[in-house]
């Protein structure tokens, strides 16, 4: 009884998992399916789930024409900016945070911890108009600097170091060590996976962000890949290949990225949960 | 090496004072141990030695220069962490010479002082190994290994052994002993174990709440525990604690009352108690003598429980009037009594102690020596 009904559980459980990756894989499908066929077919009364004529032709197109490799460009650029820049700020605002003594040390946190209650759409008029004092409109630095302050990769790595033994920096500290070679040398390599796993997320993040570079940016030349594919849109019409074929493109680092960096990011994840570390 | 010197130090966390005005000389070379209960504020006072924890009042000298206020690094001093402290993400070698490293020593000297070390503690094999493939032995080994490649003047040991097997921290003992004499530095060591205490100090000094209670080498706390604390904290099984009145005083010998009545002579100097004063009696296992039965002069006791330890027998002794159990240590030769059996105590006058109602020992009598020495006064 008990060894059929554990059966039966089994067979639910992965027919509902094949469902549920279907359900997620679908879009994508779709889009890969729609950037295949000929333009003419994407519009076409009679439906089909797969291309009646396969090409590539949308893909070459996407490259050709409008400025799609400028904007992955860019988009690189600014995400691998802010994610090392925030990176840099958040490890060590967080070794402060919890490996330092100094006065007004809990007052610093409470309010770096406040920023969570600050939706950024808030803050998007204060910050348009000190990039524009800051002459900084159209400009890689006014995309980047605003995007760089995480209070939630802070209080990760916070607590991640607070799980570390004193023993380590103490030790460090002996060997005569000062605070940012403690955290140089002892407490990012072995922080190692969550280090891996907060980088790919605020490098993703990055990446897909669409809100701030629609405001701070107006030139064609200085898009990101969200901000063009809207661009994609008014250049071809409504060119659906097309669009599929840049969307697509326009994804492939993060997801490339996701894929080699897939296992520290777990275990990272992992990490900072408790479960493992 | 470097002497090590400790003048009114205390350490306040708000307003709960930890260290309450410590005064410590280590000579140059000296191997100290300190010892005590936890939270008695041993560990604190070597982190403040070392550097890691500020110190509130007083002054530190490390070869006579004030270091109150000086870096960790510049003290000197190397310690030794009761988790090792070894980073995980380096090899043995790299954590060895790590701080060198810092320090800027050339490459060459870092590898040739690491293989030193190495060597001295056999552990160059393992230099390539990351801490995660070592045992619990090799990464201490490492650990002091760490320490020795600094060339510090002064060593500091924080419960180095605690997290060995009784096998291990006993071979570790004796290597650390050997260590001590081979540098010749200076170490002070901070442990709860007692034997570790009594085995490698040169001088022990014993902690309690905050203060230290007693200061000497290990045969003069065992033998003239200054206080009941330390009477009962040195020595296992503990020192068995009897309550006592005084009878009377007789030349250089005390005449205490017991429970049971009885009247027991002890070769204290109490000529600063009154007659009828509250004492307390104290013996070591090893010079209680149990006899066959009670009377003539012999207290009264029931056998409570009996330990066979090997090469020695512990024998746990109920005796009215008295909290807890006495304990005996009886060799194997003879034989055992058996549990629930009534037997008879006895001791010598010249190895049994008398404290004040304060918890202060009476200092010996002048013919101790000469009881201890095989004269049996004891119990009448």
């Amino acid at each position: 009884m008990n060894g059929k009904s554990n059966l039966g559980w089994t067979v639910i459980g992965a027919a509902s998992a094949v469902l549920l990756a279907a359900l997620w894989a679908a879009p994508l499908l779709w889009a890969l399916s729609t950037a295949l066929r000929p333009e003419l077919e994407t519009v076409s009364a009679d439906f089909h789930w797969l291309p009646q004529t396969w090409t590539l032709d949308a893909f070459a197109r996407t490259l050709g024409a409008g400025n799609l490799l400028r904007w992955l460009f860019n988009s690189a650029l600014v995400a691998l900016s802010v994610t090392v820049v925030t990176m840099a700020i958040s490890l060590m605002a967080a070794y402060a945070f919890s490996q330092l003594r100094f006065r007004g040390r809990s007052l610093l946190f409470g309010l770096a911890m406040l920023a969570f209650l600050l939706p950024f759409e808030a803050l998007l008029v204060p910050l348009f108009r000190t990039m524009n004092q800051l002459g900084m409109i159209n400009s890689y630095a006014g995309i980047v600097l605003p995007q760089v302050v995480s209070p939630v990769v802070i209080y990760v790595f916070k607590q991640f170091f607070d799980g570390i033994p004193a023993d380590f920096r103490e030790a460090a500290v002996m060997d005569g060590a000062g605070p940012l070679r403690v955290l140089w040398s002892v407490y990012l390599p072995i922080s190692g996976n969550i280090v891996w796993a907060m980088a790919i997320v605020t490098f993703i993040a990055a990446w897909n962000n669409f809100l701030w570079p629609f405001i701070i940016v107006t030139s064609n030349d200085m898009m990101t890949i969200p901000l063009g594919l809207t661009q994609t849109y008014d250049a071809f019409g409504v060119r659906y290949a097309q669009l599929m074929a840049a969307a697509l493109l326009g994804a492939l680092p993060v997801a490339l990225a996701y894929v080699l960096f897939q296992k520290k990011v777990t275990q990272g994840f992992l990490a900072a949960s408790g479960l493992k570390g | 090496m470097a002497s090590v010197t400790l003048r009114g130090i205390e350490k306040r966390y708000g307003d709960n004072l930890v260290i309450k005005g410590v005064d410590l000389d280590v000579d140059d070379g000296q191997f100290v141990v300190f010892v005590g209960p936890s939270g008695c504020g041993k560990s604190t006072l070597l982190r403040m030695i070392a550097g890691l924890e500020d110190i509130s009042a007083g002054s530190l000298e490390l070869g006579g220069k004030p270091c109150n206020d000086v870096e960790p690094a510049r003290r000197g001093i190397a310690m030794v962490f009761q988790s090792y402290a070894l980073y995980p993400h380096m090899t043995v070698a790299e954590n060895m010479g790590f701080a060198l490293k810092l320090a800027k020593v050339p490459k060459a000297e870092i590898a040739q002082r690491v293989e030193r070390a190495a060597a001295i503690l056999q552990i160059g094999h393992l230099l390539e190994r990351k801490p995660k493939a070592l045992s619990g032995g090799q990464r201490q080994r490492v650990a002091i290994g760490r320490a020795i490649v600094r060339k510090p003047e002064v060593f500091l040991f924080d419960e180095p052994l605690s997290n060995l097997d009784a096998a291990l921290r006993a071979q570790t003992r004796v290597e650390l002993a050997h260590l001590h004499r081979e540098l010749g530095s200076t170490m002070i060591y901070v442990t709860h174990d007692q034997v570790e205490a009594m085995t490698l100090g040169q001088k022990i000094v014993v902690f309690n709440g905050g203060r230290i209670e007693q200061v000497g080498t290990p045969l003069e706390l065992y033998e003239r525990p200054a206080n009941l604390f330390v009477a009962g904290f040195l020595g296992s099984p503990r020192m068995n604690f009897i309550p006592a009145t005084l009878a009377g005083e007789e030349g250089a010998t005390a005449a205490v009352r017991l429970p049971d009545g009885s009247v027991a002579e002890v070769a204290a100097d109490v000529a600063r108690a009154r007659v009828g004063a509250t004492l307390t009696l104290g013996i070591r296992p090893e010079h209680l003598r149990i006899v066959g039965e009670a009377g003539h002069g012999a207290i009264a006791a029931t056998v409570g429980l009996v330990e066979y330890l090997g090469d020695v027998v512990l024998v746990h002794l109920q005796v009215p009037g008295v909290d807890g159990m006495l304990a005996a240590k009886v060799g194997t030769g003879g034989a055992t009594p058996a549990v629930g059996s009534r037997v008879g105590l006895r001791f010598d006058a010249g190895q049994a102690y008398l404290f004040d109602e304060a918890g202060l020992a009476f200092a010996p009598s002048r013919t101790r020596e000469t009881l201890q020495a095989g004269q049996t006064a004891g119990i009448q």
